[in-house]
């Protein structure tokens, strides 16, 4: 104890000291701590030593990311490195629990009723043209308030042996094996970045397992690799009253034990979501993802409706149902939960044939698929944690396709001729979090400057080797309502500090 | 006599086990972070699930009452379900277990291969040129990361010269019908060639990293007690019998240089069954390693205790069987 107290009247000494200083010479300096996690060490030093050039101390902490987030929700740190990623091609699953005020994602504290009543309108209104308007304007007011340095979203980089053709990366990690070919084989075989992958049932929280279901389970609705809807288990869908949607099912198909697919089946896949301890006594988190619904009814054995609480518009429907795929309701009540999970079945174009969730999963070819059997005959995931590993797997020829390429390991790829580099733009946004609530981050000159100060071209150029895009906010742009008009901050160290002397440094 | 003690030892391990479940447990609820929030990161789930989510996984409970539960489960033989991959704790052991074992048989191996010979050699000729190559092999070996070994093996054995596999347990095109869990085993209960030959190529790379580290540091145990003994009386002896030197060295010399030996290889026997992560993850070898530093990463707190009780009982155990060793080796020991 003792001792503690004589540390801390040594630290106060000091930093007295050192503060003076710096104080000398014109008004006071601004000087914080940037949190950081240990991706982002490299960056936030690189910033740091970009905003001691302008006079700005700011000092880099890395963290473990599960010991800083709740210190950040606590309000306890005032300036932060933060990524979100979004599972919907729309604001609504980004910006909206981002910049809502004391939304789950605001870690920024952020605060404007104008920008709240803009993200209320566009996740309640059916009509496009209103929703797109009001999230041009709520981007606008949330460039000026600048309640973050808005920062950038990079692109997936993954790659494929050159004996591979029809396959294409997604914008989220989620491809489908469904149109792929290996010439001179019939089995394709997938790196991915994961230690292991969380078991194989839909009602479990969505992760990088998706990549795996979806080639096992169909839903109503898929996405094509760059998240444009299309019809998969329902053919047609249509608006019926103000917070209600009728799908119509495909006909004729069935899951991969047989069994065909009907109303009965979808109003057990979400009811399942939807009950509280259903899943082997657990409850699903996946429902949020639901939006404000209410109940999923059959109309008979081919139709089904999908009635909400509230208006809520037919896009944010439909990219919310690609989440949720469709699993047979009498298998699951035979085989039993746990049985579920050990052998899935689903009604997509691969079968679940064996594997184990920390090493490989193989799948097989489904013949009965509705849209015809795919090109291979075999599927495998294989568990590969270790970036050069999967290199080296890929290399090898071991495995045909290979997720999450380290951007600085690129060129070395791109030397191969047996190998290719593929991207696709990202859905999750990179930035730093200022806590609005706090001094000298609550007046928004000291954020405005802070963003005209950061120079994000180096970075993306040097650290992530060109593969990153600058976001005027947190809108991305391949979602809904995204304002190319509107531009990044630009690198001005001179408004920066003019900025500052106003706010009295 | 021999039984009464080993069993008396076994059943020392319980308390240990808990007493560190009950640290693990502690220490673990000390980290800041919590379970459920890491694994639904920024997925768009609301307050009210979140809270269901940690009343039905019991994580608003007071600690003391969290305790109490899991040592309830425990004494009914149940550890629990993982918060995070929703699956029976003793399940995700269970499958991470064997490839750790078959990883750590398969490294020790490969040490002892290594590091007895070279121990005997440079014992047998100190200060020359062969003990001096022995020496600093094995301070090489010693001081290299395993991450770097490895990768240098993978490049230079899978992706250049195309002779084993770059990682994985064996070949995903292969289906062995789980029995035991133990790849190897299995392979051999389904009479399946290709399969067990398949496991002995996957093998060789992360069990050299591993015991190329280990076979260093045994090396070098073993020249040192080996030349302590070589100038004993009973060697002497031994060889004024007009014995041949091999029998000299081998029966009456190697066999009783082996104790200190047995102490070092016990220690990193019980170390190479905690799985070592790195390795684990250079080779994607779905090990204990893994697992248990991916569970402490998630704050998966059911795993993470299981596992270090596991620990516990290896620690006791390897332990146990060096002494048992030991008087094997000598049985002066017996009484000891």
């Amino acid at each position: 104890m003792a001792q503690r107290a004589l540390v801390a009247a040594v630290a106060a000494v000091l930093g007295v000291a050192l503060l003076g200083g710096t104080r000398g010479h014109a008004a006071r300096a601004l000087s914080f701590v940037l949190d950081t996690t240990p991706n982002r060490a490299t960056e936030a030093q690189a910033i740091a030593a970009q905003l001691g050039g302008a006079g700005i101390n700011a000092q880099v902490r890395v963290w473990q990311l599960s010991v800083l987030i709740p210190q950040i929700q606590a309000g306890q740190r005032a300036v932060y490195t933060t990524d979100w990623g979004s599972a919907y091609f729309d604001p609504y699953d980004l910006a909206v629990p981002k910049f809502v005020t004391k939304a789950r994602g605001n870690f920024s504290f952020y605060s404007n009723a104008a920008v709240d009543h803009d993200m209320a309108v566009a996740s309640g209104t059916p009509n496009e043209a209103q929703r797109r308007a009001a999230y041009l304007d709520a981007q606008r007011k949330i460039y000026g308030d600048a309640p973050w340095v808005f920062g950038y979203v990079l692109r997936n980089i993954e790659a494929e042996s050159s004996a591979v053709s029809g396959w294409v990366p997604a914008a989220d990690n989620s491809e489908t094996m469904y149109p792929a070919a290996v010439r001179g084989a019939d089995t394709i075989t997938m790196g991915m970045r994961n230690d292991a992958i969380a078991p194989l049932d839909p009602g479990l929280p969505p992760n990088d397992r998706e990549a795996v279901l979806r080639n096992i389970f169909d839903a109503l609705v898929g996405h094509t690799p760059d998240g444009k809807v299309v019809p998969q288990l329902a053919t047609s869908w249509r608006r019926v009253g103000p917070a209600a949607y009728d799908f119509a099912l495909r006909p004729g198909v069935k899951f991969q034990n047989g069994d065909p697919v009907t109303a009965d089946d979808v109003v057990f896949t979400f009811q399942r979501v939807l009950t509280p301890g259903a899943i082997s006594g657990y409850s699903s988190t996946r429902k949020d993802l639901l939006g404000p619904i209410l109940r999923v009814q059959k109309l008979d054995d081919s139709h089904v409706r999908f009635v909400y609480s509230a208006t809520f518009p037919e896009a944010l429907v439909l990219q919310s149902l690609v989440h949720f795929q469709i699993v047979p309701q009498k298998y699951v009540q035979q085989a039993g939960e746990g049985g579920f999970i050990a052998k899935p079945v689903g009604a997509g174009p691969f079968r679940f044939v064996r594997g184990a969730l920390n090493s490989e999963i193989v799948l097989e070819r489904y013949d009965g698929y509705w849209g015809g059997p795919a090109k291979v005959r075999q599927v495998i995931f294989r568990m590969l944690p270790e970036p050069s590993g999967r290199i080296a797997a890929l290399l090898s020829g071991e495995v045909h396709v290979i997720q999450e390429v380290p951007p600085d390991l690129v060129d070395r790829l791109k030397t191969n001729p047996n190998v290719q580099v593929r991207t696709a733009e990202g859905t999750r946004s990179y930035e730093i979090e200022f806590n609005t609530k706090a001094e000298p981050f609550n007046d928004p000159r000291v954020r405005q400057a802070l963003n005209y100060a950061v120079n994000w071209d180096p970075i993306l150029r040097d650290i992530y080797h060109g593969y990153g895009t600058r976001l005027s906010t947190a809108f991305l742009p391949n979602g809904f309502g995204y304002d190319p008009a509107l531009k990044p901050y630009p690198y001005d160290p001179a408004k920066a500090r003019e900025l500052l002397r106003q706010a009295g440094y | 006599m021999r039984w009464l003690r080993i069993v008396h030892r076994m059943l020392l391990a319980v308390p240990v086990a808990a007493g560190v479940a009950v640290l693990a447990f502690f220490s673990l609820h000390l980290l800041p972070g919590d379970p459920v929030q890491i694994m639904l990161g920024d997925t768009n789930t609301s307050g009210a699930t979140i809270k269901t989510l940690r009343h039905e996984l019991h994580l608003d409970r007071p600690l003391h009452v969290q305790l109490t539960l899991f040592f309830a489960q425990l004494a009914h033989g149940d550890l629990g379900t993982s918060i995070v991959q929703h699956r029976p704790v003793a399940a995700l052991i269970a499958e991470a277990l064997p490839a750790t074992i078959e990883l750590t048989v398969a490294t020790v191996a490969v040490a002892v291969l290594i590091a007895v010979p070279m121990g005997l050699l440079s014992a047998l000729r100190p200060r020359s040129w062969v003990d001096r190559a022995v020496l600093s092999t094995s301070l090489l070996g010693a001081s290299m990361p395993a991450f770097w070994f490895g990768l240098l093996l993978i490049l230079f054995f899978a992706v250049n010269a195309r002779l084993l596999p770059t990682s994985g347990q064996i070949d995903p095109a292969i289906a062995v019908p789980p029995v035991t869990g133990f790849l190897l085993i299995d392979g051999v209960l389904a009479r399946s060639g290709a399969a067990v030959a398949s496991t002995l190529r996957h093998l060789v790379l992360p069990s050299l990293t591993l015991g190329v580290v280990f076979a260093a540091v045994l090396a070098r145990t073993v020249r040192s007690s080996m030349m302590d003994v070589l100038h004993r009386r009973y060697v002497t002896t031994a060889r004024a019998k007009g014995l041949p030197e091999t029998a000299v060295v081998i029966k009456h010399a190697l066999r009783n240089a082996l104790i200190p030996a047995l102490t070092v290889a016990g220690l990193q026997i019980g170390e190479l069954l905690g799985g070592n992560m790195i390795v684990e993850t250079v080779f994607a070898w779905p090990g204990l390693g893994r697992l248990v530093v991916g569970s402490i990463f998630a704050r998966d707190y059911l795993v993470v205790q299981a596992a270090v009780m596991l620990y516990a009982i290896t620690y006791v155990a390897a332990n146990l069987a060096v002494d048992v060793a030991y008087t094997v080796l000598d049985p002066r020991m017996e009484g000891a």
